[in-house]
């Protein structure tokens, strides 16, 4: 499904934050990447989605046998890929609810399918703002605008829900969020996994792997994947840190 | 004096008039030339116009129409009146004269004429009443006149209210000039401005808002979204007077160039007379955010979509603050067509 072959990428001075990433991720699994501040988690996900901070120096990733570093960026996502960042970003004027029905019928003009009207949208967002226990408010708000950290964790799963991509990287979901809003986004992502999607999810604690049960657990530092294993990986590092892996 | 000898006096603008620092002024025909002179000087007055006194007048562009023999309108708002209206003027000059009543609520929107001429002049003299609550707009569709004037000067009495707000979208050369006096202790004058422009085209504003009184309140937001060759400046002058305590005043221009060629020129000048007061200015000019772009393609939206998108909400934004009446909904109904 994603396969991520040696990947290496800068920034603009130069300095090199990935050097040289492995990663297989199959269709129905679920891959935690843990590891310090600093490590390049963030950074692996924005390589993957084309952000032009970044410079890529070599390697692929390809979906589906698709190289995405060969597409434009807005492709990437057509084709399957969902990334939430760390920090949504605010677009005030940008209506939410527009803003996700834009995004929608640009994946089935992509896909060939046909615009889908307003009434039905409604119907699919209204279903899936359930899902999220969102209120009537996210419709009127501009995208994440004046939003608190939780809400705007739970407006990108929203986008994960209508969007339904085959791989979602999701970079500190969890973050931000009090002890129901995780259990709800958390359960909204369990509900949008299917076993033909995949996810992978950047986190720094256990908890969100108490809902979400991982299938591989990976340990990224200074820009590679030194350490993978199994659930019980995680539940290590919560006790022990990551000083006594060695590189 | 009138307006025509007051025009002999000051003579034809130049770029070292400070009222006309950003302006083209090689394009205005001189109307001093023998050809002009001779058309302005054997032009019959009109009785509302011998009235006015001309003396203390600077600005070129509040002149010109008088000067042109324009034909005046006055309308007189009764107090407590609750009036909607639109003003439209027939000919290339044109001179407006609104007297608005004591606690009136009046929405008025300015249309554009349909002359097609080498150049349009308009001046509006918008007196308001104590405690009236008055909204300004116009909202034209892209006007191809060569050369646009527009001047408006508005007094405002105490706890008296006005909102003015337009989206230019000239493809010529434009200028709007607004001299405002608040004279009365409470009152409050919101100017927002968009625009869009393209090509070649060129659009300065130029203002002077007097706080006579304390306790008045001032507000300026331009906004412009300017691509190809556009040239946009914002000249705006805020005057606080020695006794006017409490005066608040904010000015802001945020420009988006959307091209290498296009360029804006700002000039926030403060005159401020009293310590207890509050005044800001700021300008911000940039690009499109990149973040933002990143984040709508990023969820599958083309770029040019996603720049449209992003464009429309700078613009919309201009009037989000405005209360839901007819001026704000006209304005964003341009916007989303």
């Amino acid at each position: 499904m994603l396969s991520i072959k040696d990947l290496k990428a800068s920034i603009e001075d130069g300095t090199q934050i990935l050097k040289g990433i492995n990663l297989e991720v199959k269709p129905g699994e679920v891959h935690a990447i843990m590891g310090p501040n600093g490590s390049g988690k963030s950074t692996l996900s924005k390589v993957i989605a084309g952000h032009p901070a970044y410079k890529v120096d070599g390697g692929s990733v390809e979906l589906d046998g698709k190289n995405l570093l060969e597409m434009e960026i807005n492709e990437r996502a057509n084709s399957g890929l969902f990334i939430s960042t760390q920090y949504p970003t605010e677009i005030p004027g940008v209506n939410n609810v527009e803003f996700l029905k834009m995004a929608l019928n640009s994946k089935r003009a992509y896909l060939g399918l046909p615009e889908i009207g307003d009434e039905e949208f409604k119907k699919f967002c209204e279903e899936k703002m359930q899902l999220l226990e969102m209120d009537e408010r996210y419709r009127e708000r501009g995208v994440n605008d004046g939003m608190s950290g939780g809400e705007k964790k739970r407006n990108e799963i929203l986008q994960m829900a209508i969007l339904d991509p085959k791989v979602s990287f999701l970079d500190e979901t969890d973050s931000g969020l009090d002890i129901d809003a995780l259990r709800i986004v958390a359960n909204g992502i369990n509900h949008i996994m299917s076993p033909e999607k995949a996810v992978i999810l950047v986190t720094h604690y256990q908890r969100l792997l108490d809902y979400i049960k991982p299938t591989y657990v990976h340990v990224l530092r200074h820009g590679k994947i030194i350490l993978s294993g199994g659930p019980e990986l995680a539940l290590k590092l919560e006790e022990q840190g990551y000083d006594w892996i060695e590189e | 004096m009138d307006a025509v000898t007051r025009i002999q006096q000051i003579g034809m603008p130049r770029r070292n008039n400070e009222l006309w620092t950003f302006f083209p002024v090689a394009k205005i025909p001189n109307v001093l030339s023998a050809d002009g002179d001779c058309r302005v000087a054997n032009a019959p007055r009109n009785d509302k116009q011998e009235s006015l006194d001309f003396s203390k007048e600077n600005d070129f562009a509040a002149l010109l129409p008088l000067a042109k023999n324009a034909r005046t309108m006055v309308k007189a708002i009764p107090e407590g009146a609750n009036e909607m209206a639109m003003l439209k003027c027939n000919d290339d000059f044109g001179h407006t004269v609104l007297d608005i009543g004591k606690g009136a609520h009046v929405s008025l929107e300015i249309l554009d004429n349909k002359v097609q001429h080498e150049i349009v002049a308009e001046r509006f003299d918008i007196s308001v009443g104590e405690g009236a609550d008055v909204e300004i707009f116009f909202a034209n569709p892209a006007s191809a006149l060569p050369l646009r004037f527009r001047h408006f000067r508005i007094t405002q009495a105490a706890n008296s209210t006005v909102r003015f707000s337009n989206i230019l979208t000239d493809s010529g050369i434009g200028r709007i000039s607004m001299d405002c006096d608040l004279n009365g202790e409470g009152a409050s004058f919101d100017y927002r401005s968009l625009s869009i422009l393209d090509n070649t085209a060129s659009m300065h504003q130029r203002l002077t808002i007097r706080h006579n009184a304390p306790n008045t309140v001032s507000t300026q937001l331009a906004r412009n979204l300017l691509s190809g060759s556009a040239y946009a400046s914002y000249d705006g002058m805020v005057i606080v007077g020695e006794k006017c305590t409490k005066v608040n005043s904010g000015q802001l221009v945020n420009t988006i160039l959307l091209s290498e060629n296009a360029s804006v020129s700002v000039k926030p000048v403060l005159k401020i007379y009293h310590d207890d007061v509050e005044c800001t200015h700021g300008n911000t000019v940039g690009e499109l955010d990149a973040e933002q772009m990143f984040y709508l393609v990023s969820r599958g939206i083309p770029k040019e979509a996603a720049k449209k998108m992003l464009m429309a909400s700078f613009a919309k934004e201009t009037f989000y603050p405005l209360p839901e009446t007819p001026a704000k909904k006209r304005l964003l109904q341009t916007l989303s067509v």
